[in-house]
């Protein structure tokens, strides 16, 4: 008996298929729903990009990106207009996590942690300039901003002060969100991921 | 086959003169509005646009988001105040002393330029987000040549948060019912969550598969699909796109070359 290879499609695959045009309103919805647990708990962290992890995890890079650009441009149009900026970093985020998991580095729990890692360094390198050109630098989160506004009354340069402040926070969220998005996974019903994985 | 363009001609004698701009115009005026408080970095300028926003916002007859937008930018505008009037890398000249903490004019006239632009950004946004809704915007979107799958996303979006928060809701009494309490610590706090949110995410996942199928059963992605044509409300579209997003090259590349004539 001869046993065929499945062949699977591109990680790069950009053709919007059903399965993930319905996915990536879910993410929108789940990366919503999380950052609203966050602010009601009054944690450190956002929590805001775990839809968008978990559709990169289920889709692939691009429906990952699709998903955290419209939930800035929603998040935007609703909430906070200056947000709509933040897309760039979501893209960055969505295209990390994707290409990560297609490598294999959400296999392990230790492997989690240095993908954590990186994707808090794409975002931190992808918010400082945004956060320099709106805010002067600050991040939002009080404590951060008070890391932030040490350094600069020392005299640290502006970018560097507010990379800092952007890590610090990114580092902690990204981890948390990786780890919480790792567990999802592996709870979630191989038919389900089988579904959003193999649509052509 | 008249009636809904009926209806919707019955809501634009309605809703007034906001109506006749298509949200397209109204974004491009959101996004020249943005770029002109980039483009100047003079505090009165700021302001006067910071007044053209308000002046267009309170005549359209929308404001309630706006002052939520605001409300929630406005405490980041404060601290940012305070740190750049004490830190400012270019403070010289001493404002004010207020117990022993010197705040300085360079530092508090940067932290108001940017606290300016924020504003403008909020109000110009603002008058697109209550002058237009969710199909308006979607029938408009196709009109122009987005695909209808894009179209289908932005809007699903809109429509699955009501719902997934009506499930959270659900997911947390049920849980709330078995005894499981918000905790003290942080590592508490975060593995409080996963009980409501695994459920959550997972009955989410759930359902957008089953509307995926639905979708493939009803034909969506069928190439005999036809789109629904609407009678056109709006006017002087293609002047008001071409003129506007000609603007916004002109303001990019004015800001461009600001940026660029300082380093030769």
């Amino acid at each position: 008996m001869r046993v065929q290879n499945i062949k699977r499609s591109s990680i790069w695959k950009i053709r919007l298929s059903t399965a993930t045009m319905t996915l990536i309103p879910a993410a929108v919805g789940i990366n919503y729903v999380a950052k609203a647990f966050a602010e009601g708990l009054k944690l450190p962290v956002w929590l805001g990009t775990l839809g968008t992890f978990l559709a990169s995890m289920l889709a692939g890079p691009v429906a990952g990106a699709i998903s955290g650009f419209i939930n800035n441009v929603i998040y935007g149009l609703t909430l906070s207009p200056v947000s709509t900026v933040y897309a760039i970093t979501s893209i960055g985020i969505g295209i990390a996590v994707g290409v990560l998991h297609a490598k294999g580095w959400f296999s392990s729990a230790k492997k989690v942690f240095v993908s954590a890692i990186i994707i808090a360094i794409v975002s931190a390198v992808i918010s400082t300039p945004l956060n320099v050109i709106f805010w002067g630098g600050q991040t939002g989160i009080p404590w951060g901003d008070s890391i932030f506004a040490a350094m600069i009354a020392n005299h640290i340069p502006v970018w560097i002060s507010s990379f800092t402040d952007e890590f610090i926070l990114d580092i902690l969220d990204k981890v948390v969100v990786a780890y919480l998005a790792f567990f999802i996974y592996r709870q979630l019903p191989q038919r389900m991921i089988r579904f959003f994985r193999d649509d052509k | 086959m008249n009636e809904p363009n009926s209806i919707l001609q019955g809501s634009v004698a309605h809703r007034g003169w906001t109506s006749v701009i298509d949200p397209v115009t109204k974004l491009l005026m959101a996004l020249d509005l943005a770029l002109l408080s980039f483009c100047f970095t003079n505090l009165l300028v700021e302001i006067a646009l910071v007044f053209v926003a308000l002046v267009i916002l309170l005549i359209s007859k929308a404001g309630k988001s706006a002052v939520h937008a605001i409300e929630f930018s406005s405490f980041l505008i404060f601290t940012m105040l305070i740190i750049q009037g004490l830190f400012y890398s270019h403070n010289q000249t001493l404002l004010v002393s207020v117990v022993g903490i010197r705040f300085y004019q360079e530092g508090l006239l940067y932290a108001a330029t940017m606290g300016c632009r924020i504003f403008v950004i909020i109000l110009a946004t603002s008058f697109f987000m209550t002058t237009t809704t969710v199909s308006e915007n979607s029938k408009y979107l196709e009109q122009v040549g987005l695909s209808y799958k894009a179209v289908y996303v932005l809007m699903s979006v809109c429509y699955i948060l009501p719902e997934m928060m009506a499930n959270m809701k659900k997911i947390q009494m049920a849980q709330r019912a078995r005894g499981i309490n918000q905790q003290k610590t942080i590592l508490e706090k975060i593995k409080s969550i996963l009980p409501v949110l695994v459920p959550l995410v997972i009955k989410t996942l759930d359902q957008s598969m089953e509307r995926s199928i639905a979708l493939r059963l009803r034909g969506f992605n069928s190439p005999h699909r036809v789109a629904l044509k609407s009678a056109n409300l709006y006017r002087h579209e293609m002047v008001n796109h071409r003129g506007l997003s000609l603007l916004a090259i002109i303001l990019i590349g004015w800001k461009l070359w600001i940026i660029g004539s300082k380093f030769i």
